[in-house]
């Protein structure tokens, strides 16, 4: 039967009603109204008692849309590690499900039921696809969908940026993409002059020097044939002997942005793709440049070869240009803090370097390290120094006359480091600090007693000098300082208890009732902390698993990637927490970025309130993700 | 109860003979819930008074395979050339000229009951808009109505005897966090109750009362406990 109509006037009330409803969501909001009106006029409305099951695997492929009008639906799924099964998602009002499944054309891999009484507006799938090719709207929100939850919103960042910038163009970008389509290469015993013809006739700055098995062997560049001419070199000899061997490379599958890191981190302009083994092409950072007008390449020369401190500092604000542009590319929250740790690590490693210049070579060897976020390589742009020195000694005297030649140095840098923006550490966690400047035989000492005593200073102190690395100078000493610290962890239980006791001190800022918890008064009233409250738990649960599974690695998405692989979790929560984490700091740094913008002082406090609907939704999921890694660990550890 | 009312009441006019083409109403049966079409109707009148209070808007939606369909629905405000603003105008807002402008009151009647089909019907305290359709219909068209009509104001204290001893619709829409789109507008009345219904029928099944017969003869005894001891 039609949608009847005697006396009909304009919409029926019971359409327009629930049309007023749906228009406070997305992408009911964005919709025109004949649409929205066909919507519903072709829905059920359907009820569900709390506990009774929507839809599930065995129901066969998925014949509805579902938006959720009253109630509350959740995702279960198997707990992977223990007996019954867990929540892995909840769906509010105005929200909907399955899309992926829907568009798909197959069932839910999740059972969907009713968390409490519910009532479900269902679309028939020939209603779904009608709309799904009439309104944009609708069938971008269906699409983004279909990827994951917190991809959605990335996307919806990035599409938001190149609709804003008109730009077509991510980060993500795979090199496959933009290597132009035949690399130019020759074989080992070509001459140099016909070689240089070949880059001259295909316009290129670079030739690769490959096997019978198209392997790369080595690269040739512009740059060098200005050393060789210079040099007044024969132009006839092999370019086998003039080439520069074994040549970076990267897979065609990774991003713009790992090349513009290479390219960053190794001085150089070309990156090889090699697949297989064989040479499948060559990006340049003409390549890059032309796809990102983002220059961090260039920002990380200049900053690697500034003359004088004053450039530095004035080049502190091109970096936070930098990150901002990013930000606007859609630059994902782990891109920035890479990039942000990396710069930070060029500036570190310059400031070093005019020091040593200025008082002079202090004639022992010693290694510079950074702990905490830095250490994490998860620095956003707002950050204190937490450094130290390492070095090497036979015995005590000699680490003391060490250390008195060193701390001159080392509060000479700290110094020069606040005046390009990293603020001093206030707990004095710098390497200018005398109990910071150590052989490594004091550190070894140190990090056991951390380990052995256990008392609240240590464990806070682990949770700082635990995520250690090496900015400048030699990595071997830190290595082994890290081997043993551990082996140690590795066979101290009882710190690894505490260490998880001390990782579920911060507890995710999420209510009984689904709200977030926010403080209640002060200055800080109706705001939560992104990093205490988001970040932290992640992080020290992280590294808890990571020191206690002989992970050397500290960043924290690599430690779960780690232990991932070391089966200490389990693949699909690893890729559950990283995803949680990622959109935690990305939101960090985008509340970040407004109050820069707005001149307010820098602070993770945030108001749940101000964000949209959808990252509302997300971030609370971010943070159930948060609660579930504790809540494992508070299993593992039997606390 | 009905057919000894019916004997008292006033000679009836001719019947039309466009209602002779109506569909007759099945009785209620065993057939499970989730295959039953029934429609769910709120009528707003001039007042409260069954004999003389006019008929001024019909709204009903139809709940078929356990959801309501938004595909049919029947919302029809009645031209009553009568009719003037009353206390009862403040209730459900139908302004003299919306009725004014209304539709002939026949022909929407005839709509209606095409629309309503052979399907049992369902209300809030069914009795009064039981009472004036049957009316209306007779006065109109000469129609004896016969669909059978179930009491959502009777099913609901029968089904949740946990609830409260509530009496109005807005008390049991509260109860179970329902919102009328518009209350004391016939069709968002009607879906409202509607919306009710699909509970009340979840909570039957449970109970084991999954067919309106058996939903009907709980709620006639319902209704006679409730009514014994004040006799």
């Amino acid at each position: 039967m039609s949608s009847s109509a005697a006396g009909k006037t304009a919409v029926l009330q019971n359409i327009h009603g629930t049309m007023e409803f749906l228009r406070k969501y997305p992408p009911f909001n964005q919709m025109d109204s004949a649409q929205l009106a066909y919507l519903v006029e072709h829905c059920q409305l359907r009820f569900y008692a709390a506990g009774e099951s929507i839809i599930k695997p065995g129901d066969g492929p998925v014949q509805h849309f579902y938006i959720v009008k009253q109630g509350q639906v959740v995702g279960e799924r198997p707990h992977s590690a223990r007996r019954g099964s867990e929540t892995t998602f909840e769906i509010a009002s105005g929200e909907c499900f399955p899309l992926a499944a829907l568009l798909g054309e197959r069932a839910t891999r999740t059972e969907h039921l009713a968390g409490e009484d519910t009532f479900c507006l269902l679309l028939g799938k020939d209603a779904f696809v009608r709309l799904f090719a009439q309104s944009a709207p609708f069938r971008d929100f269906a699409l983004r969908g279909v990827s994951s939850l917190l991809d959605q919103v990335n996307q919806q960042v990035q599409l938001r940026a190149a609709e804003n910038l008109g730009a077509q163009y991510s980060l993500d970008t795979p090199l496959r993409e933009l290597a132009p389509q035949q690399p130019v290469a020759c074989s080992a015993d070509t001459p140099l002059r016909d070689a240089v013809r070949r880059m001259h006739e295909q316009h290129v700055g670079s030739i690769v020097i490959v096997d019978d098995q198209a392997q790369p062997n080595g690269i040739f560049t512009l740059r060098d044939l200005r050393r060789v001419v210079a040099a007044g070199e024969s132009l006839e000899q092999p370019i086998s002997a003039l080439m520069t061997q074994r040549p970076f490379h990267l897979p065609p599958d990774a991003s713009a942005f790992d090349a513009a890191l290479a390219m960053t981190e190794r001085h150089i302009a070309h990156v090889c793709l090699v697949e297989h083994e064989r040479l499948v092409g060559v990006v340049s950072e003409r390549d890059l440049f032309s796809l990102q007008r983002v220059d961090l390449v260039h920002l990380a020369r200049t900053i690697r070869h500034a003359g004088r401190l004053e450039t530095l500092v004035a080049l502190r604000s091109d970096i936070r240009l930098l990150v901002e542009r990013m930000l606007a590319h859609g630059a994902s929250s782990t891109q920035i803090t890479q990039l942000v740790t990396l710069l930070n690590d060029h500036t570190v490693c310059r400031v070093i370097e005019l020091v040593l210049e200025e008082l002079g070579d202090p004639g022992v060897p010693f290694s510079w390290l950074c702990f905490g976020s830095e250490g994490r390589r998860e620095q956003t742009l707002h950050t204190d120094q937490d450094n130290g020195i390492l070095f090497e000694a036979a015995d005590a005297a000699e680490a003391e006359r060490i250390r008195q030649r060193l701390l001159p140095y080392a509060k000479r840098i700290n110094q020069l480091l606040a005046e390009c923006g990293f603020a001093l550490c206030r707990g004095n966690i710098m390497a200018g600090n005398p109990e910071l400047c150590l052989s490594r035989r004091e550190w070894t000492r140190r990090f056991s007693a951390f380990v052995r005593e256990a008392t609240p200073e240590s464990l806070l102190g682990s949770s700082i000098y635990f995520d250690l690395r090496v900015v400048w100078g030699d990595e071997q000493g830190c290595a082994q300082l890290r081997r043993q610290l551990l082996a140690e962890v590795a066979d101290n239980s009882l710190f690894q208890r505490l260490l998880a006791a001390n990782a579920l001190r911060h507890r995710p800022p999420l209510g009984r009732f689904r709200d977030f918890v926010v403080a209640r008064k002060g200055a800080e009233k109706d705001t939560l902390d992104l990093k205490e409250e988001g970040l932290t738990p992640f992080v020290d649960g992280a590294r808890l698993l990571a020191l206690a599974h002989g992970v050397a690695d500290s960043n924290t998405l690599r430690r779960f990637a780690e232990l991932v692989r070391l089966r200490v979790i389990d693949a699909q929560d690893g890729a559950a927490y990283e995803e949680a984490y990622h959109f935690i700091q990305q939101t960090r740094l985008q509340l970040h970025q407004q109050q820069a913008a707005q001149g307010l002082p820098l602070t993770n406090r945030l108001d749940p309130d101000s964000l949209n609907h959808l990252d509302r939704r997300i971030l609370r999921e971010s943070f159930r993700q948060a609660q579930r890694l504790q809540a494992s660990l508070a299993l593992r550890y039997q606390l | 109860m009905k057919k000894l009312l019916a004997r008292f009441l006033p000679a009836r006019p001719a019947v039309d003979p466009r209602s002779l083409r109506l569909p007759a109403a099945q009785p209620l049966d065993e057939r499970p819930l989730a295959r039953q079409r029934m429609v769910v109707v709120d009528l707003e009148t001039s007042g409260l008074d069954l004999q003389r209070d006019q008929l001024l808007a019909i709204g009903a939606v139809v709940i078929e395979d356990g959801a309501i369909d938004f595909s049919q629905q029947f919302e029809c405000t009645l031209c009553q050339p009568g009719h003037r603003a009353g206390a009862s105008t403040l209730i459900h807002g139908i302004a003299p000229s919306a009725v004014a402008a209304g539709q002939a009151p026949d022909e929407a009647l005839l709509a209606f009951m095409a629309f309503v089909d052979d399907s049992p019907l369902l209300a809030f305290h069914a009795p009064f808009d039981q009472h004036m359709l049957e009316r209306a219909l007779r006065e109109e068209l000469g129609y004896r109505l016969h669909h059978p009509f179930l009491d959502a104001a009777v099913l609901a204290p029968l089904l949740c005897p946990e609830a409260p001893p509530y009496r109005g619709l807005d008390e049991w829409l509260g109860h179970f966090r329902l919102q009328a789109s518009e209350r004391h507008h016939a069709s968002a009345d009607a879906l409202a109750t509607a919306e009710l219904a699909l509970i009340l029928f979840s909570k039957a099944r449970r109970q084991g009362l999954d067919n309106l017969a058996d939903l009907q003869r709980q709620a006639q005894a319902w209704r006679r406990r409730q009514l014994s001891p004040s006799l």
